[in-house]
């Protein structure tokens, strides 16, 4: 019998996954990764009442349960990355970060010294391991514009359902990983999935879902960075005309594309169109159509694949979360890859990631330069 | 609704009684003035608090003008630490309200062995010329041990006949949290021999958020809520009439049932407690069991992570408490459960089972069986994975 840990957040999806796991007969322990969070005196700390919801859980479906400590990893590689992007100006994605060095590494890495044959995670994803055989059609639907090449490894499919697909936040993870990790909720939709989680009167099966980075916890952003970088005010000009529109209380709190908190009265709304750290400056534009807002084309750095550099050729790409797939062409330059896109995109954000799909195959991605 | 349940954690929080809710209910409707008004009706509402003020005095055996209404026991034992300018003397084994504000003078804590009652003469030997106050609670809340407050009393008066004699000016006074003992043991302050007493009506089926100090009247405490001077302005803020009515009532039923009661929960916890140890030969079970109090169940199954047990136990509507680290947190043992030497293992494994007027013959069996059911399922688990 394998023995799978399931890494259990004290939500509904990966409660449900350590209960189909353990249905399914595998040997389950539920681990609760204790990542970081900030401590304010006197207070609980906030993930007390999601780890104690990851054991009732555990408790309930009778299996082992265990908190893994990553809480010193986790400010490293996630947050101070975090904090350090933004510093310079660009706009990251700790979500995918922490999936990176947290969850696909060293909760795999102490699963497996801890006597863990596979992972497990409530992501909605698909793994297709060996000798990957022919793709479901109607997962396939999407119209791969490529032949799929049979691999050795696991390839990382999209899931089921489209809505909740969460290969954007997993294109870094790497094919050893993906080799040793089962996604079992893949193949269902999130309504199925509270379903289930309802018939099996799981305690957690009416909890919402948690939204945003867990944590900057309720205080947001702004409030978040401005702990941890000296920010001063500085102008918001007219990218056109030049002219000084008003002020901004810190050009990292600004990202491309962005309408609302400019305080520019009056008018049509001003969109930030670029920004300079050096100058603290903030520059934007009430033109929908100008050219900084929109890009055809998209470099891309820090690049990782899957299973191995694809070919030069026309694939599928998503430049944010639950952003329509759109059609571009890749071609591999020094530093990274090139995307020509055959239409332009909106508000392309460095430090952004873009991910890359051969059919429902993720086939990896990159940091937008 | 109540009846559904088998709730073994009385030590926490209890019921509001049905008749306390009745006699509290006028004040939240028609009865809504505040005392302080000048109309009749409102004076009619200031009669009802003084009133209520002087059913609590006379169940403590005191007067209605050294009762001080607070918002729960917290709060008094707070103010009861303002009367303390020099050191505190308080045992390792006091809530952490007592702890927390002992550290706000210079103090020393005692050491409590493994019978969970602090040593009259550990105390004695902690005072010093400056020592102001020693707060022992009357009955500790997790073991439900008995403290020996009558021989820290006498105590009291021989260091302030020794300060007398040398012309020492320093006060210094005894306090009791008693809002455990309440309805099990005897509350009449004289007989307690102590300066100032916190209670508290959540844990004797009155409301929450409202308790009370008692205090002789020779000792000085410093206002902490000032305002509107209520309180003989020593707390301030509108008076909470319906709590404090609530509270005469549920402090004068509880020394009406006092003697019957007891007796009634000795039995069941007996019964329980055979039970389990029959069943756990290696049950462990902490603090002095003679001197307890009578619904009180301490008891460990060493191995066995007895958060698991409340998650499973909960299932069947089955309510305990322990005083395991919570999973979140390792550094959660109780202390009190560390203070009396008790190994991690057996914290980890530890539930306090806490009988009171909603335990019956039947639950009470019922719960045996249950917590037994959930013990032996833990432990046949965590044999499998080793």
């Amino acid at each position: 019998m394998s023995r799978v840990y399931v890494g259990m957040s004290g939500g509904v999806d990966s409660s449900l996954t350590a209960a189909l796991l353990k249905e399914q007969g595998y040997d389950v322990t539920g681990v609760y990764m204790k990542n970081w969070t900030q401590d304010l005196p006197g207070m609980k700390c906030p993930w007390a009442d999601e780890l104690a919801d990851a054991k009732r859980v555990a408790v309930q479906l009778g299996i082992d349960f265990k908190v893994f400590d990553f809480e010193a990893e986790y400010k490293q590689k996630v947050v101070d990355y975090m904090v350090q992007e933004y510093s310079a100006g660009r706009t990251p994605n700790p979500d995918i970060m922490c999936n990176q060095e947290v969850k696909f590494k060293l909760f795999l890495e102490a699963a497996l010294e801890d006597g863990a044959d596979l992972i497990a995670t409530g992501h909605y994803a698909t793994v297709q391991a060996g000798l990957t055989p022919p793709l479901d059609p109607e997962v396939n639907s999407e119209a791969a514009p490529h032949p799929l090449k049979a691999v050795r490894g696991a390839r990382l499919l999209q899931a089921k359902d489209s809505n909740k697909d969460q290969t954007y936040f997993l294109y870094r993870v790497t094919e050893s990983a993906l080799e040793k990790t089962l996604f079992p909720l893949g193949e269902f939709t999130k309504p199925e999935v509270r379903q289930m989680a309802e018939d099996r009167g799981l305690y957690t099966a009416g909890k919402k879902d948690s939204q945003g980075i867990c944590f900057v916890g309720q205080i947001g952003m702004r409030e978040f960075l401005s702990q941890y970088v000296d920010t001063k005010a500085g102008s918001i000009i007219d990218q056109r005309t030049g002219d000084v529109l008003g002020q901004h209380d810190g050009a990292i709190f600004y990202t491309l594309g962005q309408r609302h908190g400019l305080d520019v009265g009056g008018g049509l709304p001003y969109y930030v169109v670029g920004k300079s750290m050096d100058k603290n400056e903030v520059y934007v534009t009430t033109d929908l159509n100008n050219e900084n807002l929109w890009r055809k084309t998209i470099n891309l750095a820090n690049v990782h694949w899957i299973n191995g550099r694809p070919d030069e050729a026309s694939y599928m790409i998503r430049v944010r979360h639950r952003a329509k797939l759109v059609e571009a062409s890749l071609k591999q330059t020094d530093n990274g890859v090139e995307l020509l896109l055959k239409d332009a995109e909106r508000a392309v954000t460095p430090g952004q990631s873009v991910v890359i799909y051969d059919g429902a195959i993720c086939l990896g991605g990159g940091i937008v330069v | 609704m109540l009846d559904d349940i088998i709730y073994l954690d009385h030590a926490a929080a209890t019921p509001i009684d049905r008749r306390v809710f009745a006699s509290m209910e006028p004040y939240f409707g028609e009865l809504f003035y505040n005392p302080s008004s000048p109309y009749k009706q409102a004076v009619a509402v200031r009669r009802d608090y003084e009133s209520a003020r002087a059913t609590i005095a006379q169940a403590i055996g005191a007067k209605p003008g050294e009762i001080i209404m607070t918002a729960g026991a917290t709060e008094s034992i707070n103010l009861a630490f303002s009367a303390a300018s020099g050191h505190a003397v308080t045992s390792a084994i006091e809530h952490d309200s007592v702890l927390a504000a002992a550290k706000r003078h210079d103090h020393t804590i005692i050491a409590v062995g493994e019978s969970g009652i602090a040593a009259a003469a550990d105390v004695q030997a902690a005072v010093t010329d400056k020592t102001t106050i020693i707060s022992v609670a009357l009955a500790n809340n997790e073991l439900g041990t008995i403290q020996p407050i009558s021989a820290l009393a006498e105590i009291v008066a021989e260091v302030r006949r020794t300060r007398l004699h040398q012309g020492n000016k320093t006060p210094l006074y005894l306090h009791t949290d008693a809002s455990q003992g309440v309805g099990q043991l005897d509350i009449q302050v004289a007989r307690l021999g102590v300066d100032m007493m916190s209670l508290n009506a959540g844990k004797v089926y009155g409301p929450k958020q409202v308790g009370l100090l008692w205090i002789k009247p020779s000792v000085v405490v410093e206002p902490q809520i000032v305002g509107g001077g209520q309180e003989g302005g020593l707390r301030s803020g509108t008076e909470n009439v319906a709590g404090v009515v609530g509270f005469a009532t549920a402090l004068r039923q509880a020394s009406e049932k006092r003697k019957s009661e007891t007796a009634r929960l000795q039995k069941l916890r007996d019964y329980l407690q055979k039970q389990l140890v029959e069943a756990f030969p290696d049950a462990v079970l902490s603090g002095n069991s003679k001197r307890r109090l009578s619904g009180h169940l301490h008891i460990s199954f060493p191995g066995v992570d007895a958060e698991r047990l409340v998650f499973m136990l909960e299932n069947d509507n089955v309510m305990v408490a322990t005083g395991s680290a919570c999973a979140a947190n390792k550094d959660t043992r109780s202390h009190v459960l560390e203070a009396i030497g008790l190994d991690p293992a057996v914290i980890d494994g530890s539930l306090r089972l806490t009988l009171g007027r909603l335990s019956t013959e039947a639950n009470t069996k019922l719960a045996a069986d249950k917590i037994k059911q959930a013990v032996s399922l833990e432990m046949k688990r965590s044999r499998g994975q080793a």
